[in-house]
C-alpha cells in the first residue's frame, strides 16, 4: 500500500465511521448481549442474572402461549405468503396488458400499499365491524336478494363475526393482507417488462394457449422475482406485529397471538427481558431454517437468465 | 474516482480546498456547525419560561387533553400562589397497566422525575419492583395518616408494612345506570331499577329486542360481561357475588373461588341466551353477537347507553361529565349495583389515581410537599376532584360538599361511603388483570368451563408471584438501602 493508499484508506475509514459505530453500538453490540439476556432473568431494572437455558426449557416445555403464538404465526404465513404472491401475480398480469387508463389503474392498485399501517388497521377495523361494516354489508346483499333466496343459497342469518370472533379473526387479518399487495406487484409489474417479446413470439407459433404462455414463458422467467418476493414475504410474516397490535391485541382467546406479539407483551408488558430475548433468538433460528430451507429446496427451480 | 470540483468550489480553491482535492473538509465542518449552532439556538428559543431562582421540582402525569388542561390549572396555582421556593415542571407522561418502560427506565438510570402519578393496582407492583420511595417518614411528619382517608385508598398503597403513595382520585367503581325513558317504552315502572341479579336478568330479556329480519339488535337490556375489561368486570360481579380474589396473609391468589366461580357462570349463562343455533349446531355463540353489537357502539353522542341501545350499565363516575356534555336531557337513575340474594349488596371497589416519589428522585421532600398539597389539603383535593371529575381519597374536603349538591354525584359519594373493596395489593397486578381478561375471554367463548378458566388464571399468577416474592430484591434497592 503506498502512502496515497494508505491516505485514502484513513479518509474512507473516517468518513464511514459515523455508520460503523452506529451499527456496532446499536446493532452489534445489542444483538451479542440479546442473546446473553436470554440466558439470564431479566426483569427491566436491577441486573440480569445467569439463569442457563432456564428461559429456553420454559418456553419449550411449559408455555401454552408460546405454542399457541407459533401456530398462530405458521398458520397465517402459509396461507397469506403464498395467496398475496398469487394475487399480485394476476394483478400486475392484468396492470400489463395494454389498455386504456393504464397508469390509473396501476396507481389505484398501488395505492393502499404506501397507506401507514397504523392508519390501514384503524380503516379495515370498520371494515370488519360486524353490524355495520362494509364487508358484512356485502356479504348480506349478496346473499339476501332475490336470486339467492330463489336458488336457496339466501337469506342468510349469520355473518362472519370477523374481529370478534375466534374463528374469522385470523382469516380476518389474511383478507386484509392483499390490501397491500401493491408493493409486489410493482416489483413483478418490472419484472413482467423484462420478459423478452420473442419468447412470446416462439411459443405463439407453437400454438400456445395464452395460459400456457404464462405458465411456460412468464412464470419461469419471473421466477427470480417471485422467489425474491416470497423469501422477503416469509421473512415479514414471521415478524407480523402492527396490525395484530392495534386491531386485536391477540384476541379473541389468543386466536390472533402472532409471535411477535407475545414477544412484546412479555418484554414490555410483563418485563421478562430475558425471557423475550430468548423468544427472538428462537425466532431468529425459525427464520434462518425456514429461509435456507427454501432456499435449498427451491432454488434449483428458479431460473437466472444470466447464468 | 474522479471527483472534480463545481464551478463554485473551484472559485474557492486555495482558500476552502485543501491539498488532497478530494476532500472538503473545511466546508463540511462549517456546515456541521451551522446545523449544531442553529439547534441549540432554536432549543434555547422553545424552551419553557425561565423558574428564576426557585428549585424545580420534575412532575409526570398521565392527564391528555381536557383532563391536562385542568390538571394545569391545579400546578399553576401550586407554583403562583402556594408557595415560591420550588416549580412544579409537570410533563405529559402517560404510564399505565401495559406501559411503564420509559419510567421504569428512568428509575434503573437514576434520573427520575421527583413525583410520578401511579395507577392504584400498580402501586404495590412499582413498590415489589423498587422504583418507589417509602413515604413513611415524611407522612409521620406531615401528620397524615390512615384515618384521613377511605379505606380502601390508604389500604391500596400500602404494602409490607410501608405507604409508598397517597391516592390523587377516588373512583367508586360502578354506579349502576338504567335509562328511564328506556324502562317507560317497555312498560317498567322508570322509578324501579332492578336489586337482585334476579330482577337485572328478568329485566334485561324483557327490554331487549332483536331485528327478526337480521337478527341484530336493536336494543339490548344490559351486557353485564362488559364493564371495563375482563378484569374489571371480574372483579365488579366477583365481589358482588361475595368471592374474593387474594389471601394477604398467605399470599395466595383465589381467582377461582366459588363465589367467583358463579359470578362468571352467571356471565356466561346471560351470553348463551344469544347464542344462534341451526337446528342442534351451534353457529354464533352469544358472546360473538353481542361483541359484533359492541363494535358498532360509539363515543360521545353515539354512545349506546345514551341513545338508548343499551338500557342499563354500570358507569364509571367520569361517565357523568360526558353525559352532561354529550347527552345533557338523558332521562336516567343511578343506584348501587344488583347483587345476588345470598351475595354482597351495595358492592364496590375503589379505582383511580395515586401519586408517588420515585426512587433517586433529586428532590423527594419538595417533590413529597407537592402530593400533600393535592392529595391531602382541602384546597388541593378540591382542585384534584374538580380536574378529574371525580373523588379524592382524602375524607375532608370541600369536593364533597359541592357533591351533596348535585343529585347524581351524590350517589357516587353514597357508594363510595359504603366502599370496602381494592384491586389485590400485590405485586404482578397487571400480569393478573391480563390473566383474568384471557379466562374471562375463554369462559366467554366456551373453550373453558368457567372453574377451569379461573383456576389456571389463580395457577399462572401464583407462579409469576411465587417468583417474585422468592427472588433476590432487586439492585435498586440494594443499592438504595447500603
Amino acid at each position: 500500500m503506498t502512502r496515497g493508499e494508505r491516505r485514502q484508506l484513513m479518509w474512507g475509514l473516517f468518513f464511514i465511521a459515523p455508520s460503523l459505530i452506529g451499527f456496532t453500538v446499536f446493532m452489534v453490540i445489542p444483538i451479542v448481549l440479546s442473546f446473553y439476556y436470554s440466558l439470564c432473568e431479566y426483569p427491566i431494572l436491577g441486573s440480569p442474572a445467569f439463569v442457563g437455558l432456564a428461559n429456553y426449557a420454559e418456553l419449550f416445555l411449559r408455555d401454552e402461549r408460546f405454542w399457541t403464538s407459533i401456530r398462530v404465526t405458521i398458520v397465517y404465513t402459509v396461507i397469506a405468503v403464498p395467496m398475496g404472491i398469487v394475487a399480485a401475480f394476476l394483478l400486475s398480469l392484468l396492470l400489463n396488458m395494454k389498455v386504456k387508463g393504464l397508469a390509473f389503474y396501476r396507481t389505484i392498485f398501488f395505492l393502499p400499499s404506501i397507506v401507514p399501517i397504523v392508519a390501514s388497521s384503524v380503516l379495515w377495523i370498520w371494515v370488519f365491524n360486524v353490524d355495520y361494516g362494509i364487508l358484512n354489508s356485502l356479504i348480506r346483499g349478496f346473499f339476501n336478494n332475490p336470486l339467492m333466496i330463489a336458488i336457496g343459497l339466501g337469506p342468510i342469518k349469520t355473518v362472519p363475526g370477523w374481529l370478534a370472533s375466534e374463528q374469522w379473526a385470523l382469516p380476518a387479518l389474511m383478507f386484509m393482507s392483499l390490501w397491500g399487495v401493491g408493493g409486489t406487484m410493482v416489483l413483478y409489474l418490472a419484472g413482467l417488462q423484462d420478459v423478452p417479446v420473442h419468447l412470446y413470439e416462439a411459443a405463439e407459433i407453437d400454438g400456445a394457449s395464452a395460459f400456457r404462455k404464462v405458465w411456460h414463458v412468464t412464470v419461469p422467467m419471473m421466477s427470480p422475482v417471485i422467489f425474491f418476493t416470497f423469501v422477503m414475504g416469509l421473512i415479514g410474516t414471521f415478524q407480523y406485529f402492527t396490525q395484530a397490535y392495534i386491531m386485536t391485541s391477540g384476541g379473541p382467546s389468543n386466536s390472533t397471538l402472532f409471535y411477535a406479539l407475545y414477544l412484546y407483551q412479555n418484554a414490555f408488558e410483563n418485563y421478562k427481558l430475558g425471557y423475550a430475548s430468548a423468544m427472538a433468538w428462537i425466532l431468529f433460528v425459525i427464520i434462518l431454517a425456514v429461509t435456507l430451507f427454501v432456499f435449498r429446496t427451491t432454488g434449483r427451480y428458479i431460473y437466472y437468465e444470466g447464468k | 474516482m474522479n471527483t472534480r470540483p463545481t464551478s463554485w468550489t473551484a472559485s474557492l480553491k486555495g482558500f476552502f480546498v485543501t491539498e488532497d482535492e478530494s476532500f472538503r473538509v473545511i466546508p463540511a465542518v462549517i456546515v456541521v456547525a451551522a446545523i449544531l449552532i442553529g439547534t441549540f439556538v432554536f432549543t434555547g428559543y422553545f424552551a419553557e419560561s425561565d423558574p428564576g431562582q426557585r428549585t424545580v421540582v420534575t412532575l409526570w402525569h398521565p392527564w391528555g387533553g381536557e383532563a391536562g388542561i385542568d390538571f394545569r390549572k391545579l400546578v399553576d396555582r401550586y407554583n403562583n400562589e402556594i408557595q415560591d421556593e420550588v416549580y412544579i415542571k409537570s410533563l405529559y407522561v402517560p404510564n399505565n397497566l401495559s406501559a411503564n418502560q420509559k419510567f421504569f427506565l428512568s428509575v434503573k438510570i437514576e434520573s427520575p422525575p421527583d413525583v410520578i402519578f401511579v395507577d392504584g393496582p400498580q402501586v404495590a407492583e412499582w413498590a415489589e419492583r423498587g422504583v418507589l420511595q417509602e413515604l413513611d417518614a415524611y407522612l409521620e411528619a406531615a401528620g397524615i395518616g390512615e384515618d384521613d382517608y377511605w379505606g380502601p385508598c390508604w389500604r391500596q398503597n400500602h404494602y409490607k408494612g410501608h405507604t409508598y403513595a397517597l391516592t390523587y382520585c377516588a373512583d367508586p367503581n360502578f354506579a349502576f345506570a338504567w335509562n328511564k325513558a328506556v324502562f317507560r317504552e317497555v312498560g317498567l315502572d322508570p322509578e324501579r331499577p332492578p336489586r337482585t341479579i334476579d330482577e337485572l336478568d328478568r329485566m334485561s330479556r324483557f327490554i331487549t329486542k332483536t331485528d327478526p329480519q337480521t337478527n341484530a339488535f336493536v336494543r339490548i337490556g344490559d351486557i353485564p360481561w362488559a364493564v371495563y375489561g375482563g378484569a374489571n368486570t371480574l372483579f365488579t360481579w366477583g365481589w358482588a357475588w361475595g368471592g374474593s380474589f387474594y389471601n394477604e396473609e398467605t399470599r395466595t391468589i383465589t381467582a377461582h373461588h366459588p363465589r367467583v366461580v358463579q359470578a362468571l357462570s352467571w356471565l356466561v349463562n346471560r351470553a348463551r341466551e344469544f347464542d344462534v343455533y341451526s337446528g342442534e349446531r351451534l353457529v354464533t355463540k352469544g358472546v360473538e353477537r353481542v361483541s359484533g353489537l359492541q363494535q358498532s357502539f360509539g363515543s360521545g353522542e353515539q354512545n349506546p347507553f345514551y341513545m338508548g341501545r343499551i338500557a342499563m350499565m354500570p358507569i364509571h363516575i367520569t361517565v357523568l361529565r360526558d353525559i352532561d356534555k354529550y347527552a345533557p336531557d338523558l332521562d336516567f337513575g343511578l343506584t348501587f349495583l344488583p347483587a345476588p340474594d345470598d351475595g354482597e349488596f351495595q358492592s364496590s371497589w375503589i379505582g383511580g389515581w395515586c401519586v408517588a416519589v420515585p426512587r433517586h428522585a433529586l428532590k423527594p421532600a419538595d417533590g413529597f410537599d407537592f402530593i400533600r398539597w393535592m392529595c391531602a389539603t382541602p384546597e388541593g383535593s378540591q382542585l384534584a376532584a374538580s380536574s378529574t371529575g371525580s373523588f379524592p381519597g382524602y375524607k375532608v374536603s370541600p369536593a364533597y360538599e359541592e357533591a351533596e349538591r348535585d343529585p347524581r354525584k351524590r350517589v357516587f359519594l353514597e357508594i363510595l361511603r359504603e366502599t370496602r373493596h381494592q384491586r389485590p395489593v400485590m405485586p404482578a397486578q397487571a400480569y393478573f388483570m391480563g390473566e383474568l381478561d384471557e379466562s374471562v375471554d375463554d369462559a366467554m367463548r366456551l373453550k373453558l368451563e368457567p372453574e377451569a378458566a379461573l383456576r389456571r388464571a389463580s395457577e399462572r399468577t401464583q407462579k409469576e408471584l411465587d417468583k417474585i416474592f422468592h427472588s433476590a430484591p432487586l439492585v435498586a434497592v440494594e443499592a438504595d438501602r447500603s
